[in-house]
């Protein structure tokens, strides 16, 4: 038998990638109806909220305040990390190509997509 | 000389669109309808950076028949996922050990579709409550 070696263990970045599917997908799972019922159908069409919930003065004050920004950035980048996660493991079952490939569309389009909301954030200004 | 042939099981070229695979790919096609929600939330952030103009036709994309008809094919997508996400909990985490007894799966995922939609409908009764008060 082999003594296992302890001094390089080999490390996978997989944790990190499945870490973020499930705070998605828990999150998604948790709020997501809600948001859906909510941006989706009550702020456009003033269903249980006043007309100018939605407006710009409104949705902008949100975006600008601290706490909004970690919201609006927590809710996208996870909700991509998630289904980029769900589309890599699907696309490699269905044999669609190279894995490395395969991961570097995905998480590259997730992680593309998380620094353009954070950027956008950043420049929208406190 | 034998050269080793191991049996490779034939699997037809869309094995996932054939039952029983056809719901687990349903299932993770609900991530698409995911990502897919954020990416309308990404627009709406970049029209309301762009400034009052680009936001106004965001909106008015937002309140027209056909965005009304893809957030309803959305939320059908979210619930599913909802639901088998829940349905998978139980199985990907410890077992619950109640007095001597393990818990049923079916009660784990019931317990969690409970706590999620009193997740969503707190947020909305909050929503609503900030909207009537202000």
């Amino acid at each position: 038998m082999k003594p296992i070696d302890h001094t390089s263990p080999k490390r996978s970045v997989a944790p990190v990638f499945w870490l973020l599917f499930g705070a998605g997908g828990m999150l998604s799972a948790l709020f997501g109806p809600a948001l859906i019922i909510l941006t989706g159908f009550m702020i456009p069409h003033g269903w249980g909220l006043p007309a100018n919930f939605g407006d710009f003065p409104h949705m902008l004050a949100f975006a600008c305040h601290p706490i909004g920004k970690l919201v609006v950035l927590v809710v996208i980048a996870l909700f991509f990390w998630h289904g980029a996660e769900r589309m890599f493991l699907t696309l490699k079952d269905m044999r669609a190509g190279k894995p490395l490939v395969l991961r570097l569309i995905t998480y590259g389009l997730a992680g593309v997509l998380t620094l353009v909301t954070a950027s956008i954030l950043l420049a929208i200004g406190f | 000389m034998s050269e080793r042939r191991p049996f490779i099981r034939p699997q037809p070229r869309y094995w996932w669109a054939h039952k029983p695979y056809l719901s687990y790919t349903l299932r993770e096609l609900s991530g698409v309808a995911v990502a897919a929600y954020g990416a309308i939330l990404l627009a709406g952030l970049i029209c309301l950076w762009r400034g009052p103009d680009a936001y106004a036709v965001y909106r008015q994309i937002l309140a027209s028949d056909w965005s009304f008809l893809v957030h309803l094919i959305l939320l059908a997508a979210v619930l599913w996922h909802v639901v088998t996400w829940f349905q998978i909990l139980p199985k990907t985490m410890p077992k619950l050990i109640l007095r001597g007894r393990q818990l049923p799966q079916r009660q784990v995922t019931a317990m969690a579709l409970l706590f999620a939609v009193v997740c969503s409908a707190t947020l909305l009764i909050v929503v609503v409550a900030m909207g009537a008060m202000s």
